[in-house]
C-alpha cells in the first residue's frame, strides 16, 4: 500500500529544498467573528453567526451535507461572497481593508473543476498571480518550473494546454497555480472531488506531504467525512441552515460527537474511522519467539511459555518474517522447512486502518512489524488495535478462568 | 464578344460586360467595363466597411459587457430577432423618409442590419465561457477588466468573428439597394436595368456574389486564426466543416 506513493514521495522530497529557496512567508492565522450571511428575500440565514479560530499552519476542513453553507463560508474568506455581518480576520486584520482583487492574489484558490484557463499553457496558468503582481520574467519562469516539480509534474507539461491533461494532472496544475506566490492562506473547494478514487487518494497523500513542508493555513471544503478526517487538523461540521454543529480535531469528533446529527454524519463506523488517525508506531508492540527452520520443536515449545504471543515466528538469517507456526507445525522433532502460515507484515509508519485490515486478512491475527530493511522489530496484535480504539483506560489484566499459564496457547 | 465567352450565353455576355465598356441601352454614355466596376465595387466595399465598423463599435462592447455581467440576454436575443424580422429595404426606406439620402444614411441603415449578429454572437461568446474558469480567474485576483480582456475576450473571439462574418456577408448583399438612397454601389446596374441591360444586371450580381464568397472565406480563415490553438480541435475536420456546411448555409440565407 505504500508502493504507489513511492514516486510522489520522491518528488516531494526532492522538491523540498527548492521550496525552501522561495521567499518564506509565514502562514496566516484565520478567524471568523460572528459571521452571518443572509440573502435578501430569504427567510432563513445561509450562515448563522459563525465564529471559528484557525491557528496558523493548520488545515481547517469545512464538512457537511449539501446546502449547509460550507462553500459559502469558504468563499467569504476571499470575498467571492460578502458576508452580511461579522468579520473575517486574517492575521488579525479584517479582510475588507484591502481591495478584493488585491486580497485574492494573496490567497491561494483551488476549485473542484480546476478552472484552468483553456487558452493558456500550463506554465502560463501557473504564472497567473505572479504575472498579476508584475514579477520579472526570469523569476516567473524559475518559480513555474519549481512549482511543476513540487506538484510532481514533468517539466514537459509546461508548454501543453489544459485540454491535453488528465483530470488528476489538471488538479495538480490547479494546486501549483494556487501555490504560485506561496500564499499565507489557501482555499480549496472539494479539490479532489471530481477525481477517480485511486488518483484522489494519491493526490491527498501528496498534498499532505507537501503541507508538512509548506505549512500553509488552509480552508478545505468537502462533503466526504473520510476526506475530512484524513486531511483536517480541525474539522468544522456544518448542519443545513448554516449552523456549526461541532468544531473539533478529527479524534475528538470521532470519539465524542457533539450531537445526534454529528454522530449520524460521521457514521456508525466512527470507531473504525479512528483507525485512520493512528499509526502502527503509536501502539505498544509485543514480542514473540523467533525461530529458524530446523530448530528443535521442544526448545520452541519451551520458549513459548513466556511469550506474549502464542505463535512462534519463523525468520530468515536477516530477521525477515517467513511464517507463523501453530501446534500442528511443532509435532515433529524439528521445525520442518516450509511449514507454517503466511505472515502479515506492516511498517511502523503505516496507518492503523491499513495495518488492521492486513491482520484481518490472515489466518494468524498478529502482524509482524518490520523496519526499513524488512527485519522484524515487534508484533502487532488485533487486541492492541482494539484496545487503542476503546475509550478510557483499558483493563489492566483480563480475568482468567483457573490458573492457566501466563499466556494461553 | 470573344468566342470562348459566347459558349456561356448570357453569362458570357455578363462577364464581357465587366471587362469591356459598351454603349448604354438608353444610348449616349458608355456603361460597364473594368473602370466602372472598380469604382462601383470600391463604393460598395466602402459602405460595407463603414456599416460594419459602426455596428462593431456599438455591438461589440455592448455584447461583451452584457455577457460579462450575464445580464441582458433578453435584449441581446430580442435585438437579433427584431433585426432578422425587419426587411432591410424597409429600413432604408424609413431612413430616406426621415433623414434623407446620402452615404451616412445608408451606412447607418446597414449598420442597424449588421448589429444583431455581432451583438448576439459577442454576448453568447462571452456567456459560453466556462463559469468555473471565470470563478477561478476572479478567485486568483483578476479585476473585472482583466477578466474581460484576458479571459472572456480571447475565449469569445471565435464566436465574435462568426458574428462579424455573418454581418459582413449580409451587408455586402444588402448594399445592393443603396442606389435608391443615392449611393452608387454595385446595386446600380441591378436596379437600373433600363440603362445597363440584362448583361449589366447579371454582371453586377456576379461581382456581388464573388465579394460575399471572398468575405466569407477570408473571415472564416481569420476566425480560425484567432481561435486559441487548443480550442481548434482537429484542423482538418474544422476546415471541412466550416467550408462545406457553414458556407453553403450562409450562402443560401443571405442570397
Amino acid at each position: 500500500m505504500s508502493t504507489p506513493d513511492q514516486t510522489p514521495s520522491g518528488a516531494a522530497a526532492a522538491a523540498s529544498p527548492a521550496s525552501a529557496a522561495s521567499p518564506d512567508r509565514a502562514p496566516a492565522q484565520l478567524e471568523f467573528v460572528d459571521v452571518v450571511k443572509r440573502y435578501p428575500g430569504a427567510s432563513a440565514a445561509t450562515i448563522e453567526s459563525l465564529s471559528l479560530d484557525v491557528p496558523a499552519g493548520e488545515i481547517l476542513v469545512l464538512v457537511g451535507p449539501s446546502g449547509c453553507g460550507k462553500t459559502t463560508v469558504m468563499r467569504m474568506v476571499n470575498r467571492m461572497i460578502e458576508p452580511s455581518g461579522g468579520q473575517i480576520l486574517i492575521d488579525g486584520e479584517p479582510n475588507t481593508t484591502r481591495p478584493a482583487a488585491e486580497l485574492r492574489r494573496d490567497i491561494g484558490y483551488v476549485i473542484q473543476q480546476t478552472g484552468l484557463f483553456p487558452h493558456r499553457t500550463i506554465a502560463e496558468n501557473v504564472a497567473t498571480v505572479p504575472k498579476l503582481l508584475g514579477w520579472p520574467k526570469a523569476r516567473i519562469a524559475d518559480r513555474t518550473a519549481e512549482l511543476l516539480e513540487l506538484v510532481g509534474l514533468d517539466p514537459e507539461f509546461a508548454g501543453r494546454y489544459p485540454a491535453q491533461l488528465s483530470g488528476g494532472q489538471r488538479q495538480r496544475v490547479g494546486v501549483a497555480r494556487a501555490l504560485a506566490v506561496d500564499p499565507p492562506l489557501m482555499l480549496m473547494d472539494e479539490p479532489f472531488g471530481a477525481i477517480d478514487p485511486i488518483t484522489r487518494e494519491r493526490l491527498q497523500n501528496e498534498f499532505l506531504r507537501l503541507q508538512e513542508t509548506l505549512k500553509r493555513t488552509i480552508v478545505f471544503v468537502t462533503h466526504d467525512i473520510d476526506e475530512a478526517i484524513k486531511m483536517g487538523d480541525r474539522i468544522a461540521v456544518m448542519r443545513p441552515g448554516g449552523h456549526l454543529a461541532q468544531y473539533a480535531t478529527p479524534a475528538e469528533l470521532l470519539l465524542s460527537p457533539a450531537d445526534e446529527f454529528v454522530e449520524q454524519f460521521v457514521g456508525a463506523d466512527r470507531a473504525l474511522k479512528r483507525l485512520a488517525l493512528g499509526r502502527v508506531r503509536d501502539l505498544r508492540l509485543e514480542e514473540t519467539v523467533r525461530v529458524r527452520y530446523g530448530d528443535p520443536t521442544a526448545w520452541v515449545r519451551e520458549q513459548l511459555r513466556t511469550s506474549q504471543v502464542p505463535y512462534p515466528l519463523v525468520v530468515d538469517a536477516d530477521g525477515r518474517p517467513l511464517a507463523w507456526l501453530d501446534d500442528d507445525d511443532l509435532r515433529g522433532e524439528r521445525v520442518v522447512e516450509g511449514v507454517g502460515s503466511a505472515v502479515a507484515t506492516v511498517e511502523r509508519d503505516d496507518i492503523l486502518r491499513d495495518a488492521f485490515s492486513d491482520v484481518l486478512a490472515h489466518r494468524v491475527q498478529f502482524a509482524a512489524v518490520v523496519d526499513g530493511h524488512g527485519a522484524v522489530i515487534g508484533i502487532l496484535s488485533s487486541d492492541a488495535v482494539a484496545r487503542e480504539l476503546a475509550p478510557g483506560p483499558a483493563p489492566v489484566e483480563p480475568v482468567e478462568a483457573g490458573a492457566g499459564p501466563g499466556t494461553g496457547s | 464578344m470573344s468566342t470562348p465567352l459566347a459558349i456561356l450565353g448570357i453569362f458570357g455576355d455578363a462577364i464581357d460586360f465587366i471587362f469591356n465598356a459598351r454603349e448604354a441601352r438608353t444610348g449616349g454614355a458608355e456603361v460597364g467595363g473594368l473602370g466602372e466596376f472598380a469604382s462601383l465595387t470600391g463604393k460598395h466595399l466602402l459602405v460595407t466597411v463603414a456599416a460594419v465598423g459602426l455596428a462593431s463599435l456599438v455591438a461589440l462592447p455592448l455584447g461583451l459587457y452584457l455577457g460579462h455581467k450575464r445580464r441582458g440576454g433578453f435584449l441581446a436575443v430580442s435585438v437579433s430577432n427584431v433585426g432578422r424580422a425587419v426587411p432591410s429595404l424597409v429600413l432604408i426606406a424609413l431612413f430616406i423618409a426621415f433623414l434623407g439620402v446620402g452615404f451616412a444614411n445608408v451606412a447607418l441603415a446597414l449598420a442597424l442590419l449588421a448589429i444583431p449578429p455581432i451583438l448576439t454572437n459577442a454576448y453568447v461568446g462571452v456567456t459560453q465561457v466556462d463559469r468555473d474558469v471565470i470563478d477561478a480567474a476572479v478567485g486568483q485576483g483578476l479585476t473585472d477588466g482583466q477578466v474581460m480582456r484576458q479571459i472572456e475576450l480571447p475565449l469569445a473571439l471565435p464566436l465574435i468573428f462568426g458574428g462579424l462574418r455573418t454581418s459582413v456577408v449580409n451587408v455586402i448583399a444588402t448594399a445592393t439597394i443603396a442606389p435608391i438612397a443615392g449611393v452608387v454601389t454595385l446595386g446600380d446596374p441591378i436596379i437600373s436595368q433600363s440603362v445597363y441591360g440584362d448583361a449589366g444586371k447579371l454582371a453586377a450580381a456576379i461581382v456581388v456574389a464573388l465579394l460575399a464568397v471572398v468575405a466569407e472565406v477570408g473571415l472564416g480563415a481569420a476566425q480560425r486564426a484567432v481561435t486559441p490553438a487548443p480550442l481548434r480541435g482537429t484542423p482538418g475536420a474544422t476546415r471541412r466543416g466550416r467550408f462545406f456546411v457553414k458556407t453553403a448555409g450562409k450562402g443560401l440565407s443571405t442570397s
